[in-house]
């Protein structure tokens, strides 16, 4: 995610050494660490397959668009606690609507999209004209989307609708060139659907975060929300707007995962906003607000499924290691963030 | 510069609940002219900026602007109107680049062209520097020239900096003045609040001085000199201020506090000092020479790694601040917003802070004696303010200063530390923090007043010690005269140590 630079001063190398791309550097080195350890211990098993590769994506693709959205409110300086419930609730009027009431999935789809948006702005008005924090905003909408959910229904409803099946049966057989004839690679890789939506999210949300005026709003209000307003700029639209994508990002999440498990339950993704803020936060996104990159986010996706792959490859370990291997990752780059936010004080005095 | 006014604004008024904050101020702006506008510390000066920035609405009187009458409803719309301010505080985003910091909110936002035009704009400034970087990377005076930048480039007719020069040193206020001038050369107007009497006379054409929310007049710089314009702004003979004398110490006074060989590594190397009942030390010497980091280690709050100390005979030992409170030692620090007040709490409460954590939590001031300390000091220093239970966050800086020096006086401290205290604050607020300090060494407090102003150091106190790279450099004993300002300079400079023999 260079940008181009048009400063004559500037050397190809201080632009690559700018600061603001620190924590994104950490990240991409950390991921690149464990993927080549993990190539030199397993690459003789599949390791370094594409089909590998790909499934670090497949693996959290929901939680991936859903944190498309929260990197874009903690930039802001926000949180959202809200997202997996509403990914949940998602889920639930997919299947209550079809499997119980007969409405087609088109129309629920449209709904959970519709109430996600809404749940965002109404969470965005209060924490902007309210003032109230947006820890406890949230929350509360985490309450609420996972109380309708439990009041839809409590049992896990499955979904056997075709648009469902066609959906989540989609994918792109990927292939390759052989000796001048197209074949498939092998093992055999594919990319489905909610991959799509995520590198889809992805690519939308680095181009509205560095080349709108939208996203430099955002940075700014992150920044020093004071100043923001002082230079003018609309500060309670981009807040709210920022809640409203990220809703949308959440039901959009939702349906991925509609796409993976067929089925809605209430008690589904229990935790799950954690999960999505914990790949934000280790892709570099800045707890305190203003800084945070797309792309580093992807990469801390990849993070939190190549650990459990190396879990799998290495066939002894308890899986539970995975999630032990990611808190001290977290707890690594909450170090390393503090360490620069110092380093860039001092540098200052 | 031109004779027409782009800006006229005639008797404004502006009421706040039970305060009328303006009443009746007329001012006048010329293009191409820089325009002080000056004041004590609530004399109405940002009252009026934010008249005149829609940040306050005006209650009567006109604004006219290229002679039309404008009503500024908000930031943005004075912004859009052509008034942009630099505030004292920078108001920028850290984490954008100086480039996008510039533009941010504006019509252009490609970085291709942002960084091109902000690069441009700041060689203006004669600042070559990588506007792709993060603001944050640069220093304080480098971010205040973006903030300047950003406000010139909005197509500003009228420019206002708000105390803009009190974070520079002095190449970089230069390099401010020579920006001002170019922009004179613009047309643009400037109003330009300050509190350096010195910066006035030497950038400004003409002045307006605003006393208590009304307009004392408009003066042309060179038709009023500096005295008289001090007592223009605080209304009082300027004889209150001038002359203040060092406090006639008793001859049989005893000694307060005498600290041998103490030092920290990294902060101050050692250093010996004796304080004498009622005698009032003052610190001189460069910032980092050691001067506050001495007080913090005598108070504990930065605990000396060597030597002793000893008060009124009595050897002690001071590890952390409460051992200073509990053996009488008071200490008001130098950055007050940050380790002085309390925003938050109202003046009542900030007040009695130490006095609290000197009694203990088992012994709390009950809510009748709360208040009573607390009116007891806002009578005696005078602090402006409606009531007791007002936010101390929302009081002007003096004023902020006074509750903290109230703060440390309620606890009947033996010896007061008082570091910077008249930093930021306008000259009849010093004056009377001048005076309350040697009010307390006539009775028999001994005070440590740390200073970056030569002048009111020498003014007031009856010895001198000046710091340089973290030791004692030269005493100096009382009574002072002209020549005692060189003296101090060249000791800070070379370092010699022959300068007890002086001021005799």
């Amino acid at each position: 995610m260079r940008e181009k630079h048009a400063g004559s001063t500037q050397t190809l190398l201080s632009r690559i050494m700018n600061p603001k791309y620190v924590m994104v550097y950490a990240t991409v080195i950390i991921f690149l660490i464990i993927y080549i350890y993990g190539a030199i211990r397993y690459g003789s098993i599949g390791f370094t397959t594409l089909r590998t590769f790909v499934n670090f994506f497949t693996d959290n693709a929901y939680y991936g668009i859903s944190a498309v959205g929260m990197t874009m409110v903690l930039i802001t300086g926000g949180i959202d606690l809200s997202v997996a419930s509403v990914q949940s609730l998602t889920g639930m009027l997919i299947a209550y609507g079809y499997t119980k009431l007969g409405i087609s999935p088109v129309y629920t789809m449209l709904l959970s999209i519709l109430i996600g948006v809404g749940l965002g702005i109404l969470m965005g008005s209060a924490i902007h004209y309210l003032n109230v924090p947006p820890f406890i905003t949230t929350l509360t909408g985490n309450f609420l989307a996972r109380g309708v959910c439990s009041l839809i229904s409590r049992e896990s409803i499955s979904i056997d609708h075709p648009l469902i099946n066609e959906l989540a049966g989609f994918k792109i057989t990927l292939y390759h060139l052989v000796d001048g004839q197209w074949e498939k690679i092998k093992p055999i890789t594919s990319i489905s659907l909610p991959v799509l939506i995520f590198i889809l999210m992805i690519i939308l949300g680095t181009i509205l975060m560095q080349h709108t005026r939208f996203g430099r709003n955002v940075y700014a209000v992150g920044g020093n929300e004071q100043s923001a307003k002082l230079m003018g700029l609309p500060v309670a639209r981009t807040k709210i707007a920022v809640y409203a994508i990220n809703g949308f990002c959440s039901a959009l999440a939702g349906i991925a995962y509609v796409l993976v498990v067929k089925s809605g339950w209430n008690m589904a993704l229990q935790g799950g906003e954690l999960e999505v803020i914990s790949c934000a936060v280790i892709g570099g996104t800045l707890l305190t607000g203003g800084v945070g990159y797309m792309i580093g986010t992807m990469f801390g996706v990849l993070l939190k499924s190549v650990i459990p792959a190396l879990i799998t490859f290495n066939g002894h370990l308890n899986s539970w290691w995975g999630k032990i291997a990611t808190g001290a990752l977290l707890l690594l780059f909450i170090v390393i963030q503090k360490a620069v936010v110092s380093y860039t004080d001092k540098k200052k005095a | 510069m031109s004779e027409k006014c782009i800006l006229e604004m005639k008797g404004i008024e502006i009421e706040f609940p039970g305060v009328k904050a303006l009443d009746g101020v007329d001012f006048s702006l010329r293009a191409g002219e820089v325009h002080a506008l000056l004041g004590e510390n609530g004399a109405g000066k940002s009252t009026l900026i934010k008249c005149l920035t829609g940040v306050h609405h005006k209650d009567a009187g006109t604004i006219l602007l290229d002679g039309r009458e404008i009503t500024p409803v908000s930031p943005q719309h004075a912004i859009e109107m052509g008034i942009s301010t630099v505030f004292q505080e920078i108001n920028l985003c850290p984490n954008l680049t100086v480039a996008e910091n510039i533009f941010v909110g504006r019509k252009e936002f490609k970085h291709r062209i942002i960084n091109k035009r902000a690069a441009e704009l700041m060689k203006r400034f004669h600042l070559d520097i990588d506007v792709t970087r993060p603001l944050s990377y640069y220093s304080t005076a480098v971010q205040q020239m973006v903030s300047i930048a950003r406000a010139v480039d909005i197509q500003a007719k009228i420019l206002i900096l708000d105390e803009p020069t009190s974070s520079l040193d002095e190449n970089e206020v230069q390099l401010l003045f020579s920006v001002m001038r170019d922009l004179k050369k613009d047309g643009i107007g400037i109003i330009f609040i300050t509190h350096f009497l010195d910066q006035i006379y030497a950038i400004s054409d003409r002045m307006t001085i605003l006393r208590n929310g009304r307009l004392v007049g408009c003066f042309d710089v060179k038709e009023i000199g500096k005295l008289d314009l001090v007592t223009k702004m605080i209304g009082k003979d300027m004889d209150v201020i001038f002359n203040l004398h060092p406090t006639q110490m008793k001859e049989n006074a005893g000694k307060m506090l005498t600290a041998e060989h103490i030092g920290a590594p990294g902060a101050v190397r050692e250093i010996s000092l004796e304080i004498k009942e009622g005698e009032l030390v003052g610190f001189a010497g460069l910032l980092g020479s050691g001067r506050t980091e001495t007080a913090q280690m005598i108070f504990g709050a930065n605990r000396p790694t060597q030597g002793t100390i000893t008060m009124k005979g009595k050897t002690v030992e001071i590890k952390k601040p409460f051992d200073a409170i509990m053996n009488g030692i008071a200490f008001c620090p130098e950055d007050r917003k940050r380790d002085g007040i309390i925003g938050d709490l109202s003046i009542r409460e900030n007040i009695m802070l130490a006095v609290q954590a000197k009694r203990g939590f088992m012994h709390p001031l009950s809510r009748q004696e709360q208040n009573e300390l607390a009116d007891k000091y806002i009578k005696a220093l005078s602090i402006a303010t409606p009531d007791a239970e007002k936010k101390i966050g929302e009081l002007s800086g003096g004023n902020q200063q006074k509750v903290i020096l109230a703060r440390w006086m309620a606890t009947q401290p033996d010896l007061l530390i008082l570091d910077e205290p008249t930093r930021g604050i306008d000259v009849g607020a010093k004056a009377e923090i001048q005076r309350l300090m040697l009010e307390m060494c006539e009775d028999g407090v001994s005070v440590i007043f740390i200073s970056s102003e030569l002048e009111e150091v020498i003014r007031c106190s009856n010895r001198i010690i000046i710091m340089r790279d973290g030791a004692k450099a030269g005493e100096l004993e009382g009574p002072f005269d002209a020549d005692t300002q060189n003296r101090i300079l060249q000791i800070i400079a070379e370092g010699s140590t022959g300068g007890e023999e002086a001021g005799k």
